[in-house]
């Protein structure tokens, strides 16, 4: 048996075997993708997220990928942080987080980036009444942990483009 | 990533050469290769990444690296993407003793599985005694060296120039075995891997339990640290009465034997009838900084350049080579004549304190050096970060508090004990900042205040952001409620009848000569609706639907809080390029907090065109001015023109509002008359130009008596051509003033708030000197006075809390806050908006216990350590009612006062914890004094 999935577009072939070794190693140790961090390694900072497609599912999920097993993922699409900016030029979050001064170390920023992106498409996907956008960002991103900046400012980025987006406007994510 | 000839190129260009005992090595800093680590690059050639605007900032300088993923942090890192490294890495881990109980005999590693066996284990047996024994550099704060070094030369009459770190724990690395461990966590195997599979199995064979493998029994005790429960050396005591104090003493000697008096005079007059009393009794749990990347690193120990390389993330860059250089270029070293040290500095992901001075680049330099001369990775899980990683001391303080019936304070008289725990590490020089801060906001005429970090088997404490100060203040301020509510006083009133302003003394009996403006302040805080409609929030926040079983309330604390330390030295270079771009490179580290970019601005309206890269961690830039900070019991300032009192020191985040910036302006001053106007000079054919002349506009410099306006590209390559100074190396050394001297250059003789300035040629990396003269020194009784600078702030605290559950929640916060001038808004209110939120979590959520209960067992982790998340914080930025904030109001500076800002990196969650006790108890009428103020806490509290 061969584990098969995608990351960033490639695709790759595992040994049945390494079923068990995590998604953020195989990242880290097999394809040098540092981009995605490490911080408790259970699961519970969300620093590690990534974002998932399934074939039956092609709702990007938002997948932890300190926690995940290799074996889970056979048939999948991961995309990393690596794969967001274009051309070296940051997306539409990666520029919103620049603007507002929203991470400090900078080192939980990939994994809000990444769910971001993913609550963005399904807002744009399905959008949700006004009264509700900020509980909704909140549950997407509220257990996200940063230790330096207060939360303040990734929410006060996050906020202007969820709104954007809640209200139809086009933004290329 | 550079071609090999500029990487080599880079390397000889920052190198330098340190003396240890045994003997000189080399000290080489590098950037990462591509770009990344402490190195921020533009974006686009020519252009800066913080933008066009001279002086303002359009993002982080180093933001795009961040948030892209790109590879800037040590942990990201392994040999195979360092330039020069072969690829083949080991893994190290250490084992930890779980027991000061029984001895360490060894360690059985037959239990574990053949493929989890490790290539080499290593045992204190292992290594020369000698190398435990390194006398090392020692300048953290000055007046408490002076202390230490004046006591242990008169108790064992060591050399004071030389003087070795006392109690024998800076090298304990391991365990002996047969010897009792000296506090849990205590390493007391390395364990060496060279396959990343064989490390693996071998981490999941001992997860959450390493003590399979380790026997415990019968043998010595601990070596070389002292009893439990008793200090490290030394204890401050701050005793001020009358014209006796720490600071009006000149030695501690006076000081010491004057003591006794000065406590008996104010016991005497304490005990006049009519004080008024208030009791002082908290405490605190110790708490993990929690910093996002858990420690990491690489070694690789070139066998036979015979030069150790070292990747690592610290806020300490210049003492962590030290040590290590110190330790490895030792009699006792495993390597045989080291050669050099080149350290290789990432971007820490995050540090708050915890990765100054940290034990973990001497462990990873350990494991460099048995590891056959292959490169070695230690990384840190989680588990391990909390079970080893350096915490802020958990805390008792008790005391009294007195006062006169017309509200002004008498004295305060407190004892702060700060569990250190099992090294000695920084936490002395924790317990005296400790000790200042305890005296507030306020005039005392009298206190005696005692502060000590006592040795246990705890994880050790260390330097964490507020160093001392959030423990103190609390003490204070909750204290200060409690005695206006005793008396029917309004707490804003009371407060007020005693504030400490410029003319004033601390508890140290320091002068305070910077104005504090906290009355100002206090009529913002009063007049703002979060307290001023106080009652109107509560009445409304208790009637409203869903909150039956809530209460309201509302707190206001104060802090004032100090920035640098008693003698701050710094160092900068401003550089000029062909192309007219600009380098900043700095000592400072930066952790987060906006150092690189904020210094990367600060030339801006002075050079014409903000920094296109800036270099951070630069610890071999000291060297380069070949100044001397040879130690000496009296200053040589006037001796020796290139001798300054203090060469660097580690980075702190409050270090960048005034001393970093302050040596960077003075510097790109120093480039722009010793150069660059004088290559304006030459082309507009004057004799000379001052900078008053001339004005920058759209990157043009333009005469202001008429004449040709000339772009900094152009003029750069006017100093190019010219053979002027292309860059400059400026040195500054602040204690309670700067150092200011006049030195020769192409411009003419220029005073300078700078003590040692070297310039750039073209040709040559190694900056020429120009010797100081005319100088003006600081007064050498003025380090007694502990600090100069200050960073005041309120905070009024709106908080909630469910009496049949005991939840408390923060609802809004505001705080008024003197930052000075303002370099980077965004980076200010960020800095206030991250203690804000660690400042909710440290009084509210994060609960560690000591000993085995706690994450010296190994198996903590977030998922039992609660920091505070996004649901926990106000995210608003102004307060309405009904609707959670936190607003930030800073006071605008006076006019005249220049572009001085204050470090405020610690200032605004010094005073939110009590804030959060104070408005608790206006909710509930019971005080929580002991933090974290848990569910569990405040029930039981109710219960009374």
């Amino acid at each position: 048996m061969t584990i098969r999935l995608t990351v960033n577009g490639t695709a790759h072939e595992i040994p049945d075997s390494r079923g068990t070794d995590t998604l953020l190693d195989f990242l880290h140790d097999d394809l040098n993708l540092t981009g995605t961090k490490f911080c408790c390694g259970i699961g519970v900072c969300r620093a590690c997220t990534v974002q998932v497609s399934e074939p039956l599912n092609p709702v990007p999920t938002p997948t932890i990928s300190c926690s995940t097993a290799l074996a889970t993922l056979n048939g999948t699409e991961v995309s990393t942080i690596e794969s967001v900016a274009r051309d070296g030029q940051p997306d539409p979050v990666q520029q919103a987080f620049l603007d507002a001064f929203a991470f400090q170390c900078g080192y939980c920023a990939p994994g809000f980036v990444m769910a971001a992106r993913m609550f963005l498409m399904g807002l744009r996907a399905q959008p949700v009444p006004e009264d509700q956008l900020e509980s909704a960002m909140m549950d997407a991103m509220g257990t996200h942990i940063c230790r330096c900046t207060g939360y303040v400012r990734y929410f006060d980025a996050l906020r202007s483009l969820a709104t954007s987006i809640n209200a139809g406007e086009a933004i290329e994510l | 990533m550079p071609v090999r000839s500029d990487f080599e190129h880079q390397r000889l260009s920052r190198r330098s050469f340190l003396k240890t005992a045994a003997g000189t090595v080399a000290v080489t800093i590098l950037g990462l290769p591509g770009g990344g680590g402490q190195r921020a690059m533009a974006a686009g050639a020519g252009s800066s990444p913080l933008g066009p605007v001279p002086g303002v900032a359009a993002q982080r300088v180093e933001g795009l690296a961040k948030v892209t993923g790109q590879k800037i942090f040590a942990r990201d890192h392994n040999a195979r993407d360092m330039e020069g490294w072969p690829d083949k890495q080991w893994h190290a881990m250490y084992l930890r003793a779980r027991t000061t109980q029984e001895a360490f005999l060894g360690i059985d590693l037959t239990v574990m599985p053949p493929e989890a066996q490790p290539t080499k284990q290593i045992l204190a047996d292992d290594l020369d005694p000698r190398l435990f024994d390194v006398p090392l550099a020692f300048n953290r704060d000055l007046h408490v060296d002076a202390r230490l070094i004046e006591r242990e030369a008169a108790e064992t009459g060591a050399d004071k120039s030389s003087f070795n770190q006392p109690d024998g724990l800076q090298f304990d690395l391991l365990v002996m075995p047969g010897y009792t461990a000296n506090y849990l966590g205590q390493a007391v195997a390395l364990l060496l891997f060279d396959s990343l599979s064989a490390y693996r199995a071998a981490h999941r064979f001992l997860a959450f339990d390493d003590g399979r493998v380790q026997r415990y029994g019968a043998g010595k005790g601990p070596e070389g640290t002292p009893a439990p429960n008793t200090p490290f050396n030394y204890p401050t005591h701050y005793v001020k009465s009358g014209d006796f104090s720490y600071a009006a003493a000149k030695t501690s000697e006076v000081y010491d034997a004057g003591l006794a008096d000065a406590e008996a005079e104010i016991a005497a007059a304490l005990a006049e009838p009519g004080l008024l009393q208030q009791p002082i009794s908290i405490d605190m749990r110790a708490m993990d900084p929690m910093f996002m990347e858990p420690e990491a690193g690489l070694v690789w120990v070139d066998m036979q350049a015979k030069e150790m390389n070292v990747v690592l993330g610290t806020q300490s860059p210049d003492g962590d080579v030290q040590n290590i250089a110190s330790m490895f270029k030792s009699d006792g070293s495993p390597i045989r004549d080291l050669q050099g040290v080149t350290l290789t500095s990432c971007y820490p992901g995050g540090g708050f304190g915890g990765r100054d001075s940290s034990p973990f680049s001497l462990m990873l330099a350990l494991a460099g050096a048995f590891a056959d001369g292959n490169p070695v990775r230690l990384a840190y899980d989680r588990f391990e970060q909390f079970r080893v990683g350096l915490k802020r001391h958990a805390t008792k303080a008790e005391g009294t508090l007195y006062a006169n019936p017309d509200m002004t304070l008498e004295a305060i008289d407190l004892s702060m004990v700060f569990d250190g725990g099992g090294r000695r590490n920084l936490s002395p020089y924790v317990a005296s900042l400790g000790a200042l801060c305890a005296g507030g906001s306020y005039s005392f005429p009298m206190a005696n205040i005692r502060a000590e970090a006592e040795h246990t088997e705890n994880i050790s404490g260390g330097s964490q952001r507020g160093f001392g100060g959030p423990q103190a203040y609390f003490a204070i301020e909750t204290a200060m409620d409690d005695l206006a509510v005793a008396q029917g006083w309004d707490p804003v009133a009371f407060r007020r009848a005693n504030l400490i302003e410029e003319g004033g003394q601390t508890v140290v009996g320091g002068p305070i000569e910077q104005s504090l403006r906290l009355s100002d302040m206090m009529d913002i805080a009063e007049g703002h609706p979060l307290w001023a409609d106080r009652a109107g929030i509560k009445a409304a926040y208790e009637n409203a639907a869903g909150h039956e079983n809530r209460r309201y309330g509302t707190g206001i604390a104060m802090s004032l809080q100090a920035y640098g330390t008693s003698g701050d030295g710094m160092v900068a270079a401003v550089k000029l390029a062909r192309d007219g771009t600009l380098t900043v490179q700095s000592d400072a580290v930066d952790m987060g907090n906006g150092s690189a970019t904020t210094l990367g601005v600060t030339i801006g309206p002075i050079l014409g065109a903000n920094a296109t890269t800036v270099d951070m961690g630069g610890y071999t830039l000291f060297p380069q001015t070949q100044m001397s900070d040879v130690r000496s019991d009296v200053d040589l300032w006037t001796v020796d023109p290139m001798w300054t009192k203090k060469g660097t020191g580690s980075s702190s985040a409050c270090l960048t509002g005034l001393h970093q910036v302050h040596t960077v302006q003075q510097t790109a001053m120093a480039l722009l008359r010793g150069s660059l106007l004088v290559a304006a000079a030459e082309v507009w054919g004057l004799d000379g130009l001052e900078p008053e002349d001339a004005v920058w506009v759209d990157g043009m410099l333009v005469p202001l008596g008429g004449g040709e306006p000339l772009p900094l590209r152009l003029l750069a390559e006017m100093v190019y051509d010219l053979g002027l100074p292309t860059g400059a190396l400026g040195h500054a050394y602040f204690q309670n003033t700067w150092v200011e001297a006049e030195f020769d250059t192409r411009g003419g003789a220029l005073r300078l708030q700078l003590d040692g300035l070297a310039y750039y040629t073209e040709d040559g990396d190694t900056p020429t000197p120009i010797a100081r003269q005319n100088g003006s020194y600081p007064a050498p009784g003025t380090a007694r006075y502990s600090r100069y600078v200050w960073a005041p702030c309120i905070n009024v605290v709106g908080a909630s809390v469910d009496t049949t559950t005991g939840d408390v929640r923060v609802e809004n916060v505001l705080s008024v806050l003197n930052a000075g001038y303002i370099h980077v808004p965004q980076m200010v209110s960020g800095q206030s908006q991250g203690g804000v939120a660690m400042a909710i979590s440290y009084a509210l959520l994060e609960d560690m216990p000591p000993g085995m209960a706690g994450p010296a067992d190994g198996t903590w982790n977030l998922n039992r350590y609660h920091v505070a998340r996004a649901t926990d914080v106000p995210l608003g930025g102004v307060y309405a009612p009904g609707a959670r904030a936190q607003e930030l109001i800073t006071l605008d500076p006076p006019p005249g006062t220049g572009r001085v800002g204050r470090g405020i990196a610690e200032a605004v969650m010094c005073s939110v914890p009590p804030a959060i006790s104070n408005a608790l108890r206006d909710a509930t009428g019971v005080r929580f004094g002991s933090l974290p103020i848990t569910p569990e806490k405040v029930l039981e509290g109710l219960k009374t």
